[in-house]
């Protein structure tokens, strides 16, 4: 889910680690994918777009505070590899300010990444839709679905049982409720789901308006001109 | 708000100890506290770990409270955990001190370090595209964050910021983020041609080396003070 960022410490071991080599997995077959691409000019671009996504978690909106992340923007401009690789460096970065942990880097980066894919993928599949719409169904469905991926992660990390065996014998049962998170998040989720779905949709109406050629992945092309598989449209 | 441009100017203008530690030695550090986060299951060993960090970031002259207050963001998502698991007062403080303290660490690592020497060694880690990727999102985010600033003073002078006002206020950034990606591009296209003028050729970034010096007594001390502390005080 946007702007939940699991801190270090908290989830099990073995579901970190897990995250950890699923999201090595995942960067290297973003990589793969981008073989053929003119990596000398996706850098920059790469860099510019990552930048914009944290400049984008710095701005508040007001009454609510809340933040936007723009990973489905990115994923509509830089395709599905590209705005992975910009989910890692945005998430590499905000892990070295304290917001989200570094354990946890491969599973805030499979939430942020597969924002970016899953973006990527439902704005391609709505074509019959004016841009606003379309992009604006895409960011709910795919917040929708991250959010799940992420009440999915609580659900299995709630099973450690020496950590609930220790809180015993502390006095506390530790009853598990996967049900009580799921309501809070989803309940502030869904406040936060219309926000960025509003602004993605303007913002990509925005450049399909006064920059089109960015939609079209112009400047993804590689040296001969021809559109790589990882970001095809 | 992650405010990025102060975070580097006090790891660029510092001059305490933490700052003169060499970047290896404070990423044992960091490591040494996460594993101690990873590991414990009593609140109250990590508390006085964390007591201890604030000790040696306030010794050290680093801006303590601040990073204390940026160290509390990752209580968020730790406060919703604990209250999933239905634990008590108990388990939430574990939670809530296994989530700050580590971000802490990572906290005065930033605020003591420039981001330069940071990446500088994650470059012989990553692959080009990432290292280079990092490097050229840290250049580019500064820029931004300056065209962020100035396009909010422009819609704050035009009347385009209403407190309360949900839908207007959301319009008007989507137009400022949109012409924010735009610029962005650009900038990015002819940072490009400028880089290549000046001899890019898909390598930038310089490769770190590990070397140890004698300023390192502190951050290692301290990461191994806190993870005896968890592996004593069980």
């Amino acid at each position: 889910m946007t702007h939940m960022h699991i801190p270090d410490g908290i989830l099990p071991v073995g579901l970190w680690l897990f995250g950890l080599i699923v999201m090595v997995l995942a960067v290297g077959f973003s990589l793969f994918q981008l073989r053929g691409m003119d990596m000398v000019r996706k850098i920059p671009l790469l860099g510019a777009l990552s930048a914009a996504m944290l400049v984008a978690m710095s701005l508040e909106i007001l009454p609510i505070f809340y933040h936007i992340n723009l990973s489905v923007v990115a994923g509509i401009l830089l395709g599905p590899a590209l705005g992975f690789l910009a989910a890692f460096i945005a998430n590499l970065i905000l892990a070295f300010m304290g917001h989200g942990g570094i354990t946890v880097i491969g599973l805030n980066t499979l939430l942020l990444g597969s924002e970016a894919v899953l973006g990527h993928t439902l704005f391609h599949l709505f074509k019959r839709l004016p841009v606003f719409w379309r992009s604006a169904t895409a960011t709910v469905l795919t917040l929708f679905m991250t959010t799940m991926a992420l009440i999915g992660i609580v659900a299995v990390s709630h099973i450690d049982p020496e950590l609930l065996s220790h809180g015993a014998e502390h006095g506390h049962t530790g009853q598990v409720s996967v049900r009580t998170f799921a309501i809070m998040v989803v309940s502030l989720g869904v406040i936060g789901w219309t926000i960025e779905a509003a602004i993605t949709g303007a913002v990509v109406r925005f450049i399909s308006q006064v920059k089109p050629d960015l939609l079209d992945h112009a400047l993804h092309r590689d040296k001969e001109g021809k559109q790589p598989r990882g970001n095809m449209p | 708000m992650i405010d990025v441009a102060r975070i580097d100017h006090w790891a660029a203008s510092g001059s305490g100890p933490f700052h003169r530690a060499s970047t290896p030695a404070k990423l044992l550090f960091l490591l040494f506290v996460v594993a101690s986060a990873v590991i414990t299951r009593n609140p109250y060993s990590l508390m006085a770990g964390y007591g201890l960090l604030l000790a040696v970031a306030a010794a050290s002259r680093l801006p303590w409270f601040r990073v204390m207050g940026l160290s509390w963001y990752a209580a968020l998502f730790a406060i919703l955990y604990a209250i999933s698991f239905r634990g008590g007062g108990w388990l939430a403080a574990l939670f809530i001190v296994k989530a700050i303290t580590p971000s802490f660490a990572m906290l005065m690592l930033i605020v003591s370090t420039p981001y330069p020497k940071i990446f500088s060694l994650f470059s012989a880690l990553l692959p080009e595209i990432l290292a280079a990727g990092l490097f050229m999102t840290y250049r580019t985010l500064f820029i931004l964050l300056d065209m962020m600033d100035n396009f909010a003073s422009a819609i704050r002078l035009r009347g385009g910021f209403s407190p309360g006002s949900l839908y207007k206020n959301s319009a008007n950034i989507s137009k400022g983020i949109g012409m924010l990606l735009v610029r962005a591009v650009e900038r990015a296209s002819r940072l490009y041609a400028v880089m290549v003028v000046r001899g890019y050729s898909g390598s930038m970034a310089e490769k770190g080396t590990v070397r140890f010096q004698r300023e390192d007594w502190l951050p290692l001390g301290t990461g191994m003070a806190v993870l005896m502390l968890v592996l004593i005080w069980k």
